[in-house]
């Protein structure tokens, strides 16, 4: 309990955390204003590009540990048992990234009259938010992480999307019926890639 | 001349030993063509079929993903200057040892401008060689040699890319957001590009307008011409870049 009650207090005290989410939102609406503008009634369609704002979110809050002051190392000093440590950290992460995730959603979908994809998009960011900070532990750099998971949510997947599409991570933004167990498994599959990475490896 | 040599050959090596650099390096070298080689299959079909009606941009429209390569690049020689170097001393900052070696703030950003310019414009012609060769042994017959003035263009857009990142970091001194912002809106449907649809004025913006020194076939709703688009092009670059310079030179370090 303790574990956890100081992972939520790190997090919720970022400040690049709260920019972050401020800025993601602020996008988000604009776009769902412009999109409806346009005359386009997709409800996910501005997540698409907001999304990035859960890669940048995960990420920091990820690497913000092996910035600077190597604030890990304190951590660690009252924490020394690694992987129930990563399980607090990944826990606190998808509590605090999910009412925003939900946030996000709700203003993307229902200007679209599409209130009913809201929890599948909730789900859809939160995982995203946690392959970040995988990514972003794995990395431990802030700047790094966020340029490889945007390469690929932006660059790489969109190109390879019509041959590959239910096998990427981001096919679900689309296509939740087609991209949800690719989802699933990138995020299982980085989560523990990264756990076995925390414990092992040198802070 | 040899003090600003030696001031461009150190900013090489800096920015040669990042590890976020050699990402970007790494990113926007081999996805270009590696995406050329996993599509080609698909594309050749497309061609075919008459899905993509005019081939003859193939080749040099796919240099645009790379484009993650010189971004990152013009980002992190700025960034890596302002982020905190190490546990030992949690608040120093690269950059007051580089302006304890170089003073003067204006020749250390054309020290920094011109080693980014080389650097960028050597990944630039390597993988302009890779995907145009790659098109040519994949989709050989169905799209043709494109004339050399448009591969420079091509060249030139991504080392103006590269300077623009540059001077947009000068401005926020953060790297993460620029990264954010121009990394978003690289994809294939760019913000820039949704809002061509909203006002033709959108057109001008850097990243369409450059597009447009050697990209023909593109749908925008207003046609610039080659040299036109790349004068726009390097002056949006240019008044970023002086912006980015009086800031620099005036904020405390």
């Amino acid at each position: 309990m303790t574990a956890l009650h100081a992972e939520l207090r790190k997090l919720v005290t970022l400040p690049s955390l709260r920019l972050t989410a401020l800025l993601t939102l602020a996008a988000t609406a604009l776009l769902a204003y412009a999109s409806a503008a346009a005359g386009q009634r997709s409800g996910l369609g501005p997540l698409g590009y907001t999304q990035a704002g859960f890669l940048v979110f995960g990420a920091l809050a990820a690497a913000s540990e092996h910035q600077g002051g190597e604030q890990v190392r304190a951590t660690l000093l009252s924490m020394p048992r690694r992987l129930p440590l990563y399980g607090a950290k990944t826990l606190t992460l998808a509590a605090v990234a999910a009412p925003f995730a939900a946030a996000v959603a709700a203003t993307s979908t229902v200007p679209a009259g599409e209130a009913g994809r809201a929890p599948a998009a909730t789900a859809y960011l939160t995982l995203t938010t946690l392959l970040a900070a995988a990514a972003g532990t794995l990395l431990r750099r802030a700047e790094a992480a966020v340029v490889l998971l945007l390469a690929g949510y932006f660059v790489a997947f969109p190109l390879l999307r019509d041959r590959w599409g239910a096998a990427l991570p981001d096919t679900a933004a689309l296509d939740p019926s087609r991209g949800t167990a690719a989802s699933l498994a990138w995020t299982a599959c980085a989560l523990l890639a990264a756990g076995a990475v925390f414990h092992r490896r040198d802070a | 001349m040899t003090a600003f040599r030696h001031a461009v050959r150190a900013e090489v090596r800096k920015l040669l030993g990042l590890p976020t650099a050699w990402l970007g390096l790494a990113a926007g070298t081999l996805l270009a063509p590696a995406i050329v080689l996993l599509n080609a299959p698909y594309t050749r079909r497309a061609i075919a079929d008459g899905t993509i009606a005019d081939p003859s941009d193939l080749g040099l429209q796919d240099l645009g993903i790379g484009l993650i390569g010189p971004m990152v690049l013009g980002v992190v020689i700025v960034s890596s200057e302002y982020t905190s170097t190490g546990p030992d001393a949690p608040r120093a900052r690269q950059l007051t040892a580089t302006l304890t070696a170089m003073p003067g703030r204006l020749r250390l950003l054309a020290a920094k401008a011109a080693a980014l310019i080389l650097v960028a414009a050597a990944q630039a012609a390597l993988v302009a060689t890779a995907v145009l060769t790659l098109t040519q042994v994949l989709l050989g017959g169905h799209v043709p040699v494109p004339a050399p003035a448009r591969i420079a263009a091509a060249v030139l857009y991504w080392v103006l890319t590269a300077l623009l990142a540059y001077a947009v970091t000068l401005i926020t001194r953060n790297g993460v957001v620029p990264l954010t912002f121009l990394i978003v809106n690289s994809t294939v449907v760019s913000v820039s590009y949704l809002l061509t649809k909203v006002t033709d004025l959108a057109v001008y913006l850097p990243d369409i307008v450059g597009a447009q020194m050697f990209i023909r076939t593109a749908d925008f709703p207003v046609r610039v011409a080659p040299v036109t688009a790349g004068l726009v092009m390097t002056g949006w670059v240019a008044v970023l870049l002086a912006v980015g310079a009086a800031l620099f030179h005036r904020r405390d370090a």
